[in-house]
């Protein structure tokens, strides 16, 4: 059997089940994913594809899917509620829970939207084109479960922290959250996604930002060998907005991640810092879109990939810039650290620009580890193997110093980061 | 070339006079370009050597492949320090061991912490000691106090590695480093180059209090103004990979006046060898 007839059957049995755990009757359920069976399944064909192995995906075993979650290793104080940050993690259920297991006590300034305002798809379908919703999104969408709407409003900063841990392996998570983010609020975002276990994290964020609201969102991201994270994002921003987004993803099997922002007026800040870390056999996947649809919008997106082992990164920083989006100013920078020789690393800047008046750079790097910089380390005592992670961490550093000292606590992000004791002399 | 060492070790005392690094027919190849062609040196703890020389005359890649930089290969000749063969030793060995090469254009890290590389390299020697480590709490009281030495603002610990610095700040950060670094031999390559007056005064105080009856220094410079502020013991002049001359301040001072002309005519047969 062919891979692509292989992927086809197992799409086939991933949503007979889910079609069974939906508790819906199977005539309504076969109606809404009517659309679904004719999904295109990627293959290496295509572009958006080329350099992205499924494989880690299907070969989890829809028969034993689950959503099983475990209780994510909170740092100290961040699990506090207060009147101004609220910590939730997510339930065998789909639900979002405060860490002893109680309902969310919601601070001043967040409030849940009714749950007929809450459809999943509203805000992705603004930010997109129809019919282009990416892989995650999709498989997020076909699978049951509730949303998280949640209205943000006042100018005084609300702090969300979200927190997602699958520990026994074929589970499947998929959770969804909408964010409506008023005129001049302001939110920060927190996530904390681990799997420690063959499984499947497939979140979908939609937010969308009203004039001068600003969104800080910081995601940290660590997986394991044979677990898979989809995810996808779509904030859709309204002049004066901020969005500022940093990332950290490593230890996957398979990671995707496409953020799609769309400045509806330009006018707008968007900053997107990512870090992907490539090691083992590990395959961490950016695909980045940000379309501007009015005037003098701003983009600054930095992201860094270090790769290591057989470990391999993709990065794919799409910009679109119409006639309509004049003055815009927008740079890209995509550094990438290869450590070994049979890491990869694939990066495109994707720029296209219609509008004449604009400002708009990019940039790529690819190096190894600097020779006079190790020299210099050594030169002071420091071993080759300390020094040389020692230059891996400020490479990281760079997309770090962006996250919220609370995204800094998780003890995953810690281990990430640990600096050896000097080697023993 | 491999860190040796498995166990730490409690340095043997010095005693003034005591001969700290020797240098025989030292020849040494870059790129596949013979650079060093035959020197000889040697220094004893006590004292301070200056060498002078043209661009190019081999002082910087001396200094380097004393500290034991990679892309330099040793074609001839040996470095033995303190009766160990320097040679077989890796660059962090030497460190540890006690050799400090402060560097003419000290390397820029982004990202990585001033004081936590500070802290690691401090460990590492005191280490080799068989010194206690320093924590984050006591390293950073100390390194606040051997600050004072380069006159340097704390603020600089929080930055990243050379990032940002001016040269004169990058050369107090060589400075600093050795003075937490305690080494019995300080190679200083062109520490001098980049600084103003005051900056000058600042490092070359640095320098000379850092200078000690157990430790031995080699200044590498084109200028007279630093040996105006720290007087060598001997001058040493290097052309075409090898010492052509040695000499007191006064050879400083006279090639300060005459250029290096004067000396490619000379007959430097008669000089002193240290």
């Amino acid at each position: 059997m062919s891979n692509a007839s292989q992927s086809r059957s197992w799409l086939e049995a991933l949503l007979q089940v889910l079609a069974q755990r939906s508790g819906q009757p199977a005539s309504q359920w076969a109606a809404q994913w009517a659309g679904a069976r004719d999904w295109r399944w990627p293959t290496r064909r295509s572009e958006a594809w080329r350099f992205t192995d499924l494989r880690c995906l299907t070969q989890l075993d829809p028969a034993r899917l689950h959503n099983r979650t475990a209780a994510p290793p909170w740092p100290d104080g961040l699990s506090q509620g207060s009147s101004r940050h609220v910590a939730l993690q997510l339930d065998g259920h789909g639900h979002w829970r405060a860490p002893q297991g109680e309902p969310p006590s919601w601070p001043h300034g967040l409030m849940p939207l009714p749950t007929e305002d809450v459809t999943p798809g509203q805000v992705a379908h603004t930010v997109i084109p129809s019919g282009t919703l990416p892989l995650g999104a999709q498989l997020n969408g076909v699978t049951p479960g509730p949303s998280l709407g949640l209205q943000v409003s006042g100018p005084d900063p609300v702090h969300l922290a979200l927190a997602i841990q699958a520990e026994q392996a074929q589970a499947w998570l998929a959770p969804r959250v909408l964010l409506v983010l008023q005129p001049d609020a302001r939110l920060c975002l927190s996530w904390h996604v681990a799997a420690t276990a063959q499984a499947a994290v497939l979140p979908m964020v939609e937010a969308r930002l009203a004039p001068g609201a600003q969104l800080e969102e910081a995601a940290v991201a660590q997986g394991c060998p044979g677990a898979t994270f989809l995810g996808s994002s779509f904030v859709r921003q309204s002049p004066r907005s901020v969005y500022r987004r940093a990332n950290v993803t490593w230890g996957w099997g398979l990671s995707r991640d496409e953020p799609f922002i769309r400045q509806s007026q330009g006018q707008a800040e968007t900053h997107l810092h990512g870090l992907a870390v490539a090691r083992g056999q590990s395959l961490v996947d950016t695909h980045s879109t940000v379309y501007f649809d009015g005037p003098a919008g701003q983009l600054r997106q930095r992201h860094q990939a270090l790769a290591d082992d057989q470990g391999h990164s993709v990065f794919n920083g799409r910009v679109v810039v119409p006639r309509a989006a004049q003055q815009t100013d927008a740079s890209q920078l995509s550094r990438n650290l290869l450590l070994s020789t049979k890491a990869r690393i694939d990066t495109k800047p994707q720029l296209e620009i219609v509008a004449d008046d604009v400002q708009c750079t990019h940039g790529a790097t690819v190096s190894c580890l600097q020779d006079d910089e190790l020299f210099y380390l050594q030169s002071r005592g420091i071993g080759r193997e300390q020094a040389s992670r020692l230059l891996q961490r400020g490479f990281c550093e760079e997309i770090l110093q962006r996250l919220p000292r609370a995204a800094l606590a998780w003890s995953s992000l810690q281990r990430l980061l640990e600096i050896p004791v000097p080697d023993q002399p | 070339m491999t860190s040796t060492e498995t166990t730490p070790v409690c340095e043997t005392p010095v005693q003034t006079g005591d001969v700290l690094l020797s240098i025989e027919n030292l020849h040494a190849r870059v790129e596949g370009k013979e650079i060093l062609r035959g020197v000889s040196l040697r220094i004893r703890a006590g004292e301070i050597h200056a060498l002078m020389g043209r661009n190019g005359s081999g002082k910087s890649t001396l200094s380097k492949v004393i500290a034991g930089h990679p892309a330099y290969t040793v074609t001839a000749g040996a470095i033995h320090y303190r009766d160990q063969d320097l040679l077989a030793l890796s660059p962090e060995d030497r460190a540890r061991a006690g050799v400090f090469l402060g560097f003419q254009y000290p390397v820029e890290i982004p990202g990585v912490s001033n004081l936590e590389f500070l802290r690691v390299s401090c460990n590492a020697r005191r280490q080799h000691r068989g010194q206690e480590e320093l924590d984050t709490f006591a390293f950073e009281d100390h390194v606040r106090d051997t600050m004072a030495i380069v006159q340097m603002d704390p603020a600089f610990l929080e930055r990243s590695v050379n990032e940002g610095f001016s040269g004169g700040e990058k050369k107090r950060n060589e400075v600093l480093q050795m003075a937490l670094l305690e080494p019995l031999v300080a190679i200083l390559d062109e520490t001098d180059s980049g600084l103003d007056i005051d900056a000058l005064r600042i490092v070359a105080n640095g320098v000379k209090t850092l200078a000690l009856p157990t430790t031995a220094t080699l200044l590498i410079t084109h200028y007279q103004r630093l040996l105006d502020a720290i007087t060598p013991d001997f001058v040493h002049v290097m052309a075409e990979g090898r010492i052509l001359r040695t000499g007191d301040k006064d050879l400083a001072m006279a090639l300060e006046q005459r250029g290096y002309d004067w000396i490619d005519g000379a007959d430097g047969a008669d000089t002193p060898q240290p």
